[in-house]
């Protein structure tokens, strides 16, 4: 393979997943309000289109219109380059998620991921911890005490996680010797996902991801009965459109991740046994992956909108006194298992 | 010129420019941002070397901790106690004397020393797996003495933080 | 996976091991003991005589340890590293022993247990700084050093002065620290390796560029020159020593210092001789070190002793006093002779227990009057005339008078200086040691020959300090008449692995 082929194939692939990635975001959006307004015994959108279902497009056509107010007082380049950090965060880890085998397209071995890099998993560590600077600039620049406390409440919650997120991932690195996201899927094959044998590592990162795309009952740097709207009060239009786009590119790559990490990727169970074509079960094996992921982010509006919102000192002695050695005995555990059962 | 020379050279040139505005830049956020394109430069530096790990662990440990934990700093006290964070120069003359001494030696004698090669080709795929096999066999000492250093400077730091 | 490098080279690190093992239970006995924090000192203690009795097994060693490739090892473990483990230890006990009665670290008493941790971590980097013949290991052990002392020098936080002492303290080393990291880059670019051994083996060759080479040396040079604070990177010294708690002040001033100057010793005799001939050790053409070490001893000793003469402040006094002493220190290691080291061992053996004397002395005085002003001293000789006297024997025998053993420790460096033919050197130090007799004679002055202002103060010495002061007197006062076991043992203690 030339490097022209190989920048056509990545960039196809780069636009493929761009595009799905935004439309599940706006349908993710329409998703959330139906099932809170289900959870709430109430209808939800249902005027645009049919059941509601051209909602999305009606919101981002009004984001678009609207006037984008800036603070006098904002440091005006750091606050409009923060919704930029926040998107480029979100959207540069889905390059290294897995969603398919590789397969054999036109004579080409083609990996079903952006790109399939040895350090994937640290990639992933590494750009998500960049996403701080974007809450950070965010609410520093903005010259507001509501966004600077939410700004910094946020920051801290997400250092604070990501060390527990981190020593979780160190679990699954252990078990399947690589850093690669698709030998760590290959090697969950048949019901070795990593969910079963280290269920703590699990519960860890799963509440990790939580707190990490600040997602509720972990949203401190947006509680509105505290900091109006935490990080971006002072954001509108289009800019809050991208902090917007940007939690729930967040929300998916976070079940992308786990759905790779913890739940055996890809993979469907003694799929082989059936002796089904290969492209059939290509096309299975993909249909899983989205399956999962749909699961995951179901799980993760249902959470949502039934639990509440923690205190802040609460959730800091969670993530220290908690998460933390949670996720060493995890690290403790998998070395067991390894060392003694030979897994 | 081919491709890898073409990619150093950009590298190397965001990581000098953004430093010089590290140091120049009057407002220390702008400092901080700056910062962050040099470790950037520097962790693509990494990579072209193929020290792949290191690039990342850069990324994390120098990008995504210390340099927050820098803006912490500034943004608290900047905001919060009123005081305008700025930095000035002074003695620029004497300064620029001894840097440029300095820098006129340090480039002499990188240009006319020979250095040492420890082999010229990139390492193979996978760098993690050697680093670890190192470090928990001829580094051992170091890996576990680093331990210590770092208990002890959490001790120290939760000492300072107590009242 | 094999380990046969941890498993085949713990024998040799027993001390380390029971000093790191004392710093975890000093964590987990803080966590657990509420009330009776007092226990944390016997536990401290034990820590250490369990450490000693290890260092007594190492004087018969000669090994490397963890030895990557062939025989040359990270760490080496030696009867000169045994010594001046030896003096690091008893450094130690005295401090902790100190630390019973400061009301400095009493008055802090719920950080206790940080302290003893904190401090157990500074001996154990210099326990490896003292054994490392591989520079990241000579690094990392310097900065395990560095972190605990930054942290202990601003411990009690009660006063502005502490906190300025700590930052300050930071702010020096983290930049010196740097600078001599950039020095191990530059020797690891012109060798390709960080062990010294091999370093001195390919220095060996004749086509190394000596420019580089000098640079990186003086750049090394520069942090462990910071640890002993030789002038010219000496400034922290005098601001850190009067704003740290006495104890650690004392304990910087012997066991930091001892343990930068073995390192000096190991980076310059194992790297850059290449042999030794009737007992001189011939360098190798790379790097003129005789120079550079006098001038620095002469800049040293000179500066300490001069801008000694105008403190008012006793700490302030004994810290420019300990930058004096690591200039005549280095004076004899300027000679670069086995006659000089055992002189090196000698002083640091004799300046452990009369500078740790002086400082107990300063201490007691301190608790009681709460300054360490030398106008608050007036008169004191008499209200305790044990603790006047015995301060009286400190003091002259840090000025290097007989019958004291400050004299015996002067006289070998002489001896050293005089047998190599260095005689300029040699009558720069007689007279800075003339210059020294003021300002250690100023305080007596005011001590004894000055009437106190006021009502009288009464000194009473607890009976455990005293024993303490003591066991700091009798050395002096023993080792300035009857010294040849201390010689005698200072020689057989000089083998460097290797050499």
């Amino acid at each position: 393979m030339g490097i022209l082929e190989l920048a056509i194939i990545t960039i196809v692939k780069i636009l493929i997943v761009l595009t799905l990635v935004l439309l599940t975001v706006a349908y993710l959006v329409y998703f959330e309000r139906k099932i809170s307004a289900w959870i709430q015994n109430r209808i939800g959108p249902n005027r645009v289109g049919y059941l509601g279902l051209l909602q999305p497009f009606a919101d981002v056509l009004k984001l678009l219109l609207k006037e984008d107010i800036v603070p006098t007082v904002s440091n005006h380049p750091l606050h409009a380059l923060a919704p930029m950090i926040a998107l480029f965060v979100a959207f540069s880890t889905y390059a290294v998620i897995p969603m398919g085998p590789t397969i054999t397209l036109f004579g080409w071995q083609i990996p079903l991921a952006v790109a399939d890099i040895n350090m994937g998993i640290l990639y992933v560590l590494a750009i998500t911890s960049l996403g701080v600077y974007a809450i950070t600039f965010a609410g520093w620049s903005s010259g507001s005490k509501y966004s600077l406390l939410g700004g910094i409440r946020s920051s801290a919650q997400m250092i604070s996680y990501e060390i527990s997120m981190g020593f979780s991932v160190g679990g699954v690195v252990l078990l399947a010797s690589s850093l690669r996201p698709i030998a760590i899927v290959e090697a969950q094959s048949g019901l070795m996902w990593n969910a079963f044998i280290q269920p703590i590592g699990f519960i860890t990162f799963l509440v990790a991801a939580f707190a990490e795309t600040n997602r509720l009952p972990f949203d401190l740097p947006e509680a509105e009965p505290e900091l109006v709207g935490g990080y971006h009060t002072e954001y509108s239009s289009m800019k809050f459109a991208a902090f917007f786009l940007a939690e729930y590119a967040n929300m998916i790559i976070s079940s992308a991740l786990i759905v790779t990490l913890y739940l055996g990727g890809w993979q469907i169970p003694f799929i082989e046994r059936l002796n089904l074509p290969v492209g059939l079960t290509v096309a299975l094996q993909v249909g899983a992956f989205c399956f999962k992921l749909a699961v995951l982010l179901f799980f993760f509006i249902w959470v949502r909108w039934s639990i509440p919102r923690f205190r802040y000192d609460q959730l800091m002695s969670l993530g220290w006194k908690v998460m933390f050695p949670l996720s060493l005995l995890n690290i403790i555990w998998v070395a067991i298992l390894i060392m003694v059962f030979k897994i | 010129m081919n491709l890898y020379n073409i990619i150093f050279y950009l590298f190397a040139a965001i990581t000098l420019v953004s430093a010089f505005f590290v140091v120049t830049t009057r407002n220390v956020i702008y400092s901080a941002f700056n910062l962050l394109l040099t470790f950037f430069g520097v962790a693509g530096i990494y990579v072209l070397l193929g020290a792949d790990f290191l690039a990342v662990v850069q990324i994390i440990v120098y990008v995504g901790g210390i340099l927050i934990l820098l803006l912490f700093g500034v943004m608290l006290t900047n905001k919060i106690v009123n005081v305008q964070i700025r930095t000035g120069a002074t003695q620029i003359l004497p300064a620029t004397i001894a840097v440029g001494a300095f820098s006129g030696i340090l480039i002499s004698l990188l240009v006319n020393t020979e250095w040492k090669k420890v082999g010229t080709a990139l390492p193979g795929a996978s760098t993690t797996a050697n680093l670890g096999m190192l470090m928990m066999n001829e580094y051992i000492l170091i890996f576990e003495l680093l331990g210590i250093l770092l208990l002890v400077a959490l001790i120290g730091a939760a000492t300072i933080a107590r009242k | 996976m094999e380990l046969k490098y941890l498993f085949n080279s713990l024998p040799y690190i027993k001390p380390e091991l029971i000093l790191a093992a004392s710093l975890v239970i000093i964590v987990v006995a803080d966590l657990i003991i509420t009330k009776k924090k007092e226990l944390l000192h016997y536990i401290a203690l034990a820590g250490i005589i369990a450490a000693g009795y290890f260092v007594l097994e190492q004087f018969s060693m000669n090994a490397f340890a963890f030895s990557s490739s062939g025989n040359k090892g990270m760490l080496t473990v030696d009867s000169m590293g045994a010594f001046f483990k030896g003096l690091v230890l008893t450094a130690s006990f005295f401090v902790f022993l100190f630390s019973f009665s400061s009301n400095e670290i009493n008055e802090s008493r719920s950080k206790l247990g940080e302290y003893y941790a904190l401090l157990f971590g500074m001996i154990l980097g210099m326990f490896f700084m003292i054994s490392a013949s591989d520079l990241i290991l000579v690094y990392v052990s310097m900065e395990l050093v560095s972190l605990s002392s930054y942290v202990l020098a601003g411990i009690t936080k009660q006063s502005l002065r502490n906190s300025e002492a700590s930052l300050k303290y930071l702010i020096y080393g983290a930049v010196s620290s740097g600078i001599m990291l950039f020095g191990i880059s530059l020797i690891f670019g012109i060798t390709g390796s960080t062990n010294l051994y091999e370093i001195n083996y390919i220095l060996r060759s004749p086509e190394t560029n000596r420019v580089i080479l000098l640079l990186a040396g003086l750049l090394v040079f520069t942090g462990i020159g910071y640890k002993i604070s030789a002038a010219p990177f000496h400034f922290w010294t005098p601001d850190v020593y009067e704003g740290a708690p006495i104890t650690i002040t004392a304990f910087l001033s012997v066991a930091s210092k001892s343990a930068g100057f073995v390192l000096l010793i190991r980076f310059i005799k194992v790297a850059f001789i290449q042999n030794s001939l009737n007992g001189y050790w011939q360098l190798l053409p790379a790097v003129d070190w005789k120079t550079i070490l006098l001038v620095l001893s002469i800049l040293t000793m000179t500066l300490g002793n001069f801008a000694a003469l105008w403190q008012d402040n006793l700490k302030r006094m004994l810290a420019y006093s300990s930058i004096a002493h690591a200039g005549y220190m280095l004076a004899a290691m300027a000679v670069l002779s086995n006659q000089g080291l055992i002189a090196i061992l000698i002083y640091f053996a004799i300046y452990l227990f009369m500078n740790l004397g002086a400082f107990f002395v300063v201490m007691l005085i301190s608790n009681k009057i709460g300054s360490e002003e030398i106008d608050n001293f007036d008169g004191l000789g008499y209200a305790s005339p044990f603790l006047g006297v015995s301060f009286a024997i400190f003091l002259v025998s840090l000025t290097g008078l007989p019958p004291t053993a400050g004299f015996i420790g002067k006289l070998y460096i002489f001896i050293a200086l005089v047998d190599a033919k260095m005689f300029l050197l040699s009558v720069i130090m007689v007279l800075n040691s003339v210059v020294s007799l003021y300002y250690y004679m100023r305080v007596l002055k005011h001590l004894f020959l000055r009437k106190a202002e006021g009502a009288p103060i009464e000194l009473k010495v607890s009976f455990p300090n005293a024993v303490v002061l003591l066991m700091l007197v009798i050395p002096v006062l023993v080792l300035g008449l009857y010294f040849t076991p201390l010689v005698e043992f200072a020689k057989n203690s000089i083998s460097v692995l290797g050499f």
